[in-house]
C-alpha cells in the first residue's frame, strides 16, 4: 500500500509527466534541485506516468517539504470492469463538438477562439459535467459523431482502427478532468513539460484561476512529434493506390494533432513560460506561446560539490572518454560505441566508459552491449551504470555527449566545474555550453568540440585531437571552469526561479483576494 | 435452435381447442370459452416454436414478432395456423437468399479520390526539396516521409545529408530513419551470431557445420548490406567489410565452388583495396560458371582502378556485346567509342 504524503494543501504543485520522482536524468535532478532550494514553499506532486509496470521504484527519495504526492497513469484501466448500458448523450454538448472539429478541420477560426470552444468542453467533462467519459465511450450521439467523422474525414480504411484510436487517444483527458477535481489547494501551479502535464495545469489554472508556471527543459511537443513520426505501432492500411508516399497516415496525423492542441491549451494558461536557452524560447512562441510571456533561465550547478575534483585528477590525461547519462535511444550511445571503434583504431590504450543506468529501455541497451560485441570493443567499452558524478570525473579526461536531443545538459556542466572538457554532438544548447554564447562568453575559448550528430568518425576524431594534445586539453580544461563559474551557477538560475515564484505567488494572493470581494 | 415439443404441444392445444366444444355442449357459452382459450394458447406455443425457424436479424424486436404470429394465427382460426407456419418458411429461406444477393464483397476502387484528397506534394525532386533549406520545414518534412519508401541505399546518403540540416526536427527524423534502417540489420546479426556460436559448440569450432555455414553465409551478407546500403561510414564501414570477407571466406572453406561466394570475396577485396587478389576471386568466380555479364563490369571497374584504360575499354567492349544491363548502356557506349 502507497505510504505517499498527503495533505489538504501546498504552496506549489509540480506537475510532472514520466520524470522525478521515477525516472533519473537531467529533467528529474533539476526537479530534485529546485524543490530542495526552496525549503520555505511546501510542495505537491501530482506525476503521471502512461502505465505503473514502466514505472516501478522511485530514483529520488522526496524531499522534505513535499508534503503531498499523488501518482495518476494514464493508460492503466483502459477497459471497463461492468457491462455498459445504452445512453443517449448530452445533444447540446455533441453538436458543440461537432462544430469544434468543424471549425478545426476548415481552418476558419483563429487559435484563440478555437481554445474557447475547447475550454467549453473540458469544462464539462469535469465529474459532474454534462459530458462523462461514460458518453464519450458508449452514448449513441458518440458513436454517431465518431461514424460521421470517419466517413467525412479519415483517409484510412479501417475503421476498427480509427475507433479505437479515438477512444484510446481522449479517455485520459477524462483522468486528468478527475484529477484536476481532486487535486488538494494549491497557490501556485508548475508544470516541467506541456502534454499531458501541461493540460492539466491548463484545467486547474481555468477552474481555480491559479497561476500556471511553465517550465520546458525540451520542447515536448517536437519530442513527441518526432517519436510519432518513427513509431512502428500506429497502423497504416491504405493500400498501394490509396497511399501518398509524401502523406503521413490518417492515425499518426491524429496523434500529432492532440499533442499540438494539449500545447497550445497549455502555452494559453501559463505565464510565464520559461525556456532553458534561446532556441527553444524561439520555438514555443513559433508553436503558440505569447512572446511576451517567454524568457529563459539557464541551468546551473552547484559549483562547490565539483570543483575540489580538480585537484584530485592525475598529472596525465587519462585516455577515458565517458558519456554519462541514461543508456536510451535518445542519447545515441551506438554512436559513442562506434566512434570508439576509430578511437581505440587510433589510441589502442584508449576506453569508453558508458556511465548510467541501463534499466529504462533494457531492449536499447542490449543492443549496445551488441554492439560492442559485434565491434570487437569487449576490452575497451565498459558499462559501469548508475556512477556518483565526484567519482568519475577525476578518472576521465573528456565528457562525451552523443545525444541526438538534449536541452542544456547538466552534465557537460558538472564536468565543467570538475575540469573536464567536453565533446558534444550540436544539439539543444551544447554549442553555446562549449563555445560561448556572447562576445565575452566567446572569448574565454572553446572548452571543448561540437561535432554533427550521428557521425561516429567527427566524434573520435575530435575526442582523439584534444586527448593527443596535452596543452588544447588544458586550454579548453582552463575554459571550462571559467565558463560554468561565471553563467552556469545554481545560484543564478535559484534567484531566477525565487523571482518567478514570488510573482506567481502575489498573482495567486491577488486572484484569491478578488474571488473573496 | 427449434424446439420440436413446443410444435408438438401446439398442435395438440390447438387440436384440444376443436375438440372441446365438442365434448362440451357444442353451443354453450363454456364451450366458446375453451376453445378461445385453449386457441390462444396453442397461437402463442406456435409462435413461440416458429420463432427459431427465422434468421436472427428476423426476430427482432423479439415480443412484438412473437406478438404478431400469435394474433395471426389466433384471429384466423385454421388458416392462421397454417399461414403462420408456411409463412415463416417462406420468410426464412426466400429472405436469405435474397439477402445474400444484397451484399457482394467488392474491392476497393484503385484510385479512390476521397482517400487522396488530401494530397499534394509529389515524389518528384525529393533531393532537390531535401537539400533546400528555403523550402518550408512541412514540406521537406513530407519529402523525409516519402523516403521511408525508397530503398535504404538511395535513401540513406540523402538522409545523412539532412544529419546537418538546421532544422533540428528534420535532422531527427533522418537520424530515426536512419537509425531504424541500421537497428534492423544489426538485430540481425546479433540473432546471427548467437546461431553461429551455439553452431559451434553443437557441431565443433574447427569446420562449420550445416547450421554454421548458414549463419556465416547470412551474416557475410548482412554485413556487406551495412556497406552497400551507405549505413556504415569510415572505420565502420572498414569493420563491416572485413568481418564480411572474414564470414565469406568461412563459407568458401566449406564450399569452395560456391561460384556466388566467390564472386562476393572479390568483392569485398575489391572494396577492401586488395586489388591483385580481387581479380583472381572475380576470374575464378566466372570459372565457376557465374555469367560474364555479372563478372564484367567489377573487372572493368578493377582495371580503371589499376589505370589500366587499354584493358578497361577491352572489358567493356566485350559487355557492349551482351544486349542485357540497359542501367551500364551508357558507360558501355563511352567506352565503346560511340
Amino acid at each position: 500500500m502507497s505510504q505517499h504524503p498527503k495533505a489538504e494543501q501546498a504552496d506549489i504543485a509540480l506537475l510532472l509527466e514520466g520524470t522525478f520522482p521515477y525516472v533519473s536524468g537531467g529533467v528529474s535532478s533539476w526537479i530534485n534541485q529546485i524543490i530542495r532550494a526552496f525549503p520555505e514553499y511546501t510542495y505537491a506532486i501530482i506525476f503521471l506516468g502512461s502505465q505503473s509496470r514502466d514505472y516501478p521504484k522511485f530514483k529520488y527519495e522526496l524531499p522534505a517539504n513535499v508534503v503531498h504526492f499523488e501518482q495518476h497513469f494514464l493508460y492503466d484501466h483502459l477497459s471497463a470492469n461492468d457491462l455498459p448500458r445504452a445512453r443517449e448523450g448530452d445533444p447540446a454538448t455533441f453538436r458543440i463538438l461537432r462544430d469544434i472539429i468543424e471549425t478545426l478541420r476548415q481552418g476558419t477560426a483563429d487559435t484563440a477562439s478555437a481554445l474557447e470552444m475547447l475550454r467549453a468542453v473540458t469544462h464539462e467533462m469535469r465529474p459532474g459535467g454534462k459530458f462523462p467519459l461514460d458518453d464519450f465511450l458508449y452514448s449513441e450521439q458518440s458513436w454517431e459523431l465518431i461514424c460521421d467523422t470517419y466517413r467525412s474525414y479519415c483517409t484510412d480504411p479501417s475503421f476498427v482502427d480509427y475507433f479505437w484510436t479515438v477512444r484510446i487517444m481522449f479517455q485520459p483527458l477524462w483522468t486528468l478532468a478527475r484529477v484536476a477535481h481532486n487535486m488538494p489547494a494549491v497557490r501556485v501551479l508548475h508544470s516541467a513539460s506541456t502534454g499531458y502535464a501541461g493540460y492539466l495545469g491548463a484545467l486547474l489554472h481555468d477552474a481555480r484561476g491559479v497561476p500556471l508556471v511553465l517550465s520546458e527543459h525540451g520542447i515536448y511537443t517536437k519530442e513527441r512529434q518526432i517519436d510519432l513520426l518513427k513509431s512502428e505501432w500506429i497502423r497504416d492500411n491504405r493500400n498501394i493506390f490509396q497511399r501518398d508516399p509524401t502523406e503521413l497516415s490518417y492515425f499518426r496525423q491524429m496523434w500529432i494533432r492532440l499533442f499540438e492542441w494539449l500545447g497550445r491549451y497549455c502555452y494559453a494558461a501559463a505565464n510565464p513560460i520559461i525556456a532553458l536557452y534561446e532556441t527553444n524560447r524561439l520555438r514555443q512562441v513559433h508553436d503558440g506561446a505569447d512572446p511576451a510571456r517567454t524568457f529563459n533561465i539557464p541551468n546551473g550547478i552547484q559549483l562547490s560539490r565539483f570543483s575540489p575534483m580538480r585537484a584530485k585528477r592525475p598529472a596525465q590525461v587519462p585516455p577515458v572518454l565517458c558519456l554519462i547519462g541514461r543508456v536510451v535511444p535518445i542519447k545515441d550511445v551506438k554512436t559513442f560505441i562506434r566512434a570508439m571503434r576509430r578511437v581505440v583504431n587510433q589510441v589502442p590504450d584508449a576506453e569508453g566508459w558508458i556511465a548510467g543506468p541501463t534499466d529504462e529501455d533494457q531492449a536499447y541497451a542490449q543492443e549496445c552491449q551488441n554492439l560492442v560485441r559485434s565491434l570487437g570493443l569487449e576490452n575497451h567499452v565498459k558499462f559501469l551504470g548508475f556512477q556518483k558524478v565526484e567519482d568519475l570525473m577525476p578518472r576521465i579526461g573528456l565528457v562525451v555527449l552523443s545525444s541526438i536531443s538534449e536541452a542544456l545538459p547538466l552534465v557537460i556542466l558538472e564536468g565543467y566545474a570538475a575540469g573536464v572538457p567536453t565533446i558534444s554532438t550540436d544539439v539543444g544548447s551544447c554549442r553555446q555550453l562549449i563555445e560561448g554564447l556572447s562576445e565575452e562568453d566567446r572569448a574565454l575559448g572553446p572548452s571543448g568540440s561540437v561535432v554533427g550528430i550521428a557521425d561516429p568518425q567527427a566524434l573520435a576524431d575530435a575526442a582523439i585531437a584534444l586527448l593527443a594534445d596535452p596543452e588544447a586539453w588544458q586550454r579548453a580544461s582552463t575554459a571550462a571552469i571559467a565558463r560554468v563559474e561565471r553563467y552556469y551557477t545554481d545560484t543564478m538560475m535559484f534567484e531566477s526561479y525565487r523571482q518567478v515564484y514570488r510573482k506567481a505567488l502575489q498573482g495567486s494572493a491577488s486572484a484569491t483576494a478578488t474571488e473573496t470581494h | 435452435m427449434l424446439n420440436s415439443k413446443l410444435g408438438l404441444w401446439a398442435i395438440l392445444v390447438e387440436l384440444g381447442a376443436w375438440a372441446g366444444p365438442a365434448l362440451l355442449d357444442g353451443n354453450s357459452e363454456t364451450a366458446l370459452a375453451s376453445y378461445l382459450v385453449t386457441h390462444a394458447v396453442a397461437s402463442v406455443l406456435l409462435a413461440l416454436f416458429t420463432l427459431p425457424v427465422l434468421a436472427a436479424e428476423q426476430t427482432r424486436p423479439r415480443l412484438p414478432m412473437i406478438g404478431l404470429m400469435a394474433v395471426c394465427s389466433y384471429v384466423v382460426p385454421v388458416v392462421g395456423f397454417m399461414g403462420v407456419l408456411i409463412g415463416t418458411l417462406v420468410l426464412r429461406f426466400y429472405r436469405a437468399s435474397h439477402h445474400e444477393d444484397d451484399f457482394k464483397s467488392l474491392q476497393l476502387p484503385e484510385f479512390d479520390l476521397h482517400q487522396r484528397m488530401q494530397s499534394g506534394f509529389r515524389q518528384t525532386g525529393l533531393r532537390a526539396v531535401l537539400s533546400n533549406s528555403e523550402v518550408p520545414t512541412p514540406s521537406r518534412m513530407r519529402a523525409m516521409v516519402a523516403l521511408q519508401h525508397i530503398s535504404g541505399r538511395i535513401s540513406s546518403p540523402l538522409l545523412r545529408n539532412v544529419l546537418n540540416d538546421a532544422s533540428e526536427d528534420l535532422r531527427l527524423l533522418a537520424y530515426g530513419m536512419l537509425d531504424s534502417l541500421e537497428r534492423n540489420i544489426s538485430r540481425a546479426i546479433d540473432k546471427e551470431l548467437d546461431i553461429l556460436q551455439k553452431a559451434r559448440e553443437t557441431e565443433g569450432q574447427d569446420a562449420l557445420g550445416p547450421v554454421g555455414i548458414q549463419a556465416a553465409e547470412k551474416l557475410s551478407a548482412l554485413y556487406w548490406e551495412l556497406v552497400y546500403q551507405n549505413l556504415a561510414q569510415g572505420d565502420m564501414r572498414d569493420h563491416a567489410i572485413r568481418e564480411s570477407l572474414r564470414y565469406c571466406e568461412m563459407v568458401l572453406a566449406q564450399q569452395p565452388h560456391m561460384a556466388q561466394h566467390t564472386m562476393r570475396r572479390g568483392v569485398l577485396l575489391h572494396a577492401c583495396g586488395r586489388l591483385p587478389e580481387a581479380a583472381e576471386a572475380y576470374a575464378l568466380a566466372e570459372q565457376q560458371g557465374l555469367p560474364a555479364t555479372r563478372v564484367l563490369p567489377y573487372l572493368a571497374e578493377l582495371s580503371f582502378e589499376q589505370r589500366d584504360f587499354d584493358k578497361t575499354r577491352q572489358l567493356m567492349q566485350q559487355l557492349d556485346e551482351w544486349s542485357a544491363l540497359p542501367k551500364l548502356r551508357p558507360v558501355i557506349d563511352y567506352w565503346s567509342a560511340r
